[in-house]
């Protein structure tokens, strides 16, 4: 009889707790969330030297963040490091690190420790694209595609969330791609790494609420093909829905999401609505939907970027 | 003008494929023969692809039996055969290691001849909390469940192509799905595995439209041993699967060629609720069905030999 009762008290509290958080993610739809102030985090991004990661180095700068990058090009890096402090950083620190290699992310972090500081803000961006047919993709390639996307946040994630942990202070940010979500035509690889990628950064997440370590945040991004020369040459037939993104625009909105410590971030809004849909229609009917939209054809063009990967 | 034609046909075929699919719910689709068929399976020496065998077994394909563990792999061999199984090849192979997996993938071909339904099966699980996980299971973890996919596809593909006659059958987990607490490695290679068959899936079968078959299995906690020690806070909801039953709804998915398989049906609903809720509720939610205390007093295989009854009495 108690434990009638006992399950019944449980099931309230649940639906105590699902209200709440329903009424609030409500008028969170209407107001803004509180963004918080990060300027004094020590924020990493791995990636620094071209693209998303330049881009978001310069956000975090104008934010007052002191900003660790790493890259595995020195050069880009070195630019990188510029732009920040034109943009106003007081403290930039450049590293040169091959993240697919795990002694080295150890050594560098190692060194970040020593000479920075705690990591406050891990933001795992680095990401490599082979572009080929996993039949025609050398294993290497392959290997090399997960050493990067996915087994660089293995490393980082050791090497920096214990001190999160002890200071109970800290923000995960994984880079991934709405690859990493749904599978795409023409990029087994990296979507696998990109899936693990939000794979573990989500059961991380699990595991950080039930060690009841409120003190970290986690945000997991998914991107639809942004427009930084990673993915040249690839389309798409809906630019209204699935548009190819502006790289200023997926900036903005990911730091936006990052402030505001939302769990998930989708770009554009129209992948909610398409994983929403993938996750309860049979599968060749959400197909249709994909074909439709383009997406099966959206790499048949791709050049990537022109430098050796 | 384009565009309305393209939507016409869209919402077209869409219906149809819709329709099709209720269809399909009230008179059960025809299960394919597969006598003669050639049947790998990895990790076959244990649990899931034991039971698999062995169901194979019976239709008259011919199996191929991969597993780490040599004498396992030659007890399934033995009861396969019991079973009625007609041709059974049982080889030593560490899925792990591109080079074994490349050499016994050729010796399969010889042997045996090409693999026309493959099994992506073998699994481990590590089952503690990241930060306790040495880096080196890490990497075991990522390379068994997800990376050795790559390699033996690689190995089989190709002559399925040839012949435009083939199934991929990969299994993933509920894990593949949702993150899970004292999960972190197994979740991101299972999520992984998963990705890349669906990758597969999209590419061969929506867009080169080739004859592949693809089925991509997610369940929940199966009682095989390997989840030794977990619980489940809703019996009803989200049960400690059986063996046997995981095994025959995977069986019959293959032979009805079905591309998703979820288990329990409940978790179908779990995700889409999932994509559905905010974060927060999300939270909510799981903490309710008790996913971030399910792993809590995971021991795994080592657990495995206990008796039953010791097992059912942890799990109340």
């Amino acid at each position: 009889m108690s434990s009638n009762l006992k399950a019944a008290g449980k099931f309230l509290v649940f639906l105590g707790k699902s209200l709440f958080s329903i009424l609030e993610a409500l008028i969170f739809g209407l107001i803004p969330r509180p963004r918080k102030n990060v300027a004094g985090e020590i924020v990493l991004i791995t990636g620094s030297g071209s693209g998303l990661g330049r881009l978001l180095a310069l956000q975090f700068a104008r934010l007052g963040s002191v900003l660790v990058l790493w890259d595995i090009n020195s050069e880009g890096n070195e630019e990188t490091l510029q732009m920040a402090r034109e943009a106003g950083a007081m403290r930039v620190h450049a590293y040169t690190c091959d993240c697919s290699r795990k002694e080295d992310v150890y050594r560098v972090a190692n060194q970040v420790k020593k000479e920075v500081g705690d990591v406050s803000i891990l933001i795992n961006n680095a990401g490599i694209v082979t572009g080929k047919n996993f039949l025609n993709c050398p294993d290497e390639l392959m290997e090399k595609s997960f050493d990067v996307n996915f087994k660089a946040h293995l490393w980082t994630y050791k090497a920096f969330l214990p001190a999160m942990i002890a200071n109970d202070h800290g923000h995960l940010v994984c880079i991934s791609s709405s690859a990493g979500l749904v599978g795409v035509n023409g990029l087994a690889d990296y979507c696998a790494s990109k899936f693990a990628a939000v794979g573990f950064a989500e059961s991380m997440f699990v595991e950080t609420f039930a060690l009841k370590q409120k003190g970290i945040k986690t945000t997991i991004v998914c991107p639809f093909f942004i427009k930084t020369g990673m993915f040249e040459g690839c389309t798409t037939r809906c630019p209204l829905l699935l548009p190819i993104l502006d790289p200023e625009y997926t900036v903005r909105k990911i730091v936006d999401a990052i402030l505001q410590e939302r769990l998930y971030l989708c770009i554009p809004k129209f992948l909610y609505l398409m994983l929403f849909l993938k996750s309860f229609l049979p599968a060749k009917t959400g197909l249709i939907i994909g074909e439709y939209l383009g997406i099966l054809e959206s790499m048949e063009g791709f050049t990537g970027q022109k430098k050796k990967v | 003008m384009n565009t309305i034609v393209d939507t016409a046909i869209f919402l077209g075929k869409f219906l149809y494929y819709f329709l099709e699919s209720i269809a399909f719910k009230i008179i059960p689709r025809r299960k394919k023969d597969v006598a003669g068929e050639i049947v790998l399976i990895t990790g076959s020496g244990s649990g899931l692809g034991r039971l698999l065998a062995l169901h194979f077994a019976r239709t008259g394909a011919i199996l191929v039996l991969w597993d780490i563990n040599q004498e396992s792999n030659m007890e399934t061999c033995r009861l396969a055969k019991e079973k009625g199984g007609v041709k059974v090849f049982a080889y030593k192979c560490d899925c792990s290691n591109r080079q074994e997996v490349y050499s016994v993938a050729d010796q399969v071909k010889k042997e045996v001849g090409d693999v026309t339904i493959l099994i992506n099966n073998a699994g481990v699980v590590t089952g503690k909390p990241f930060l306790d996980i040495p880096d080196h299971m890490l990497e075991r973890s990522f390379y068994v469940n997800a990376i050795s996919h790559f390699w033996i596809c690689k190995a089989f593909f190709p002559a399925m192509l040839q012949a435009n006659h083939g199934h991929l059958v990969c299994i993933s987990s509920m894990a593949g799905m949702v993150g899970t607490s004292r999960l972190s490695d197994y979740s991101a290679s299972k999520f992984a595995a998963f990705g890349f068959a669906e990758s597969l899936f999209l590419e061969y079968s929506m867009s080169r439209k080739t004859n592949i078959k693809f089925t991509l299995v997610c369940p929940y906690f199966i009682k095989t041993g390997m989840f030794e020690g977990c619980t489940t806070k809703y019996p009803f909801l989200l049960p400690l699967l059986e063996q046997e039953y995981v095994a025959q709804k995977i069986f019959n998915a293959i032979l009805e060629e079905q591309v998703y398989l979820l288990i329990p049906k409940f978790a179908y609903f779990a995700v889409i609720l999932k994509h559905l809720i905010s974060p927060k509720m999300m939270i909510v939610l799981e903490e309710y069905l008790g996913a971030d205390t399910c792993m809590d007093s995971f021991k795994g295989r080592m657990e495995a030999n206990k008796p039953q009854e010791e097992v059912e009495r942890k799990c109340q």
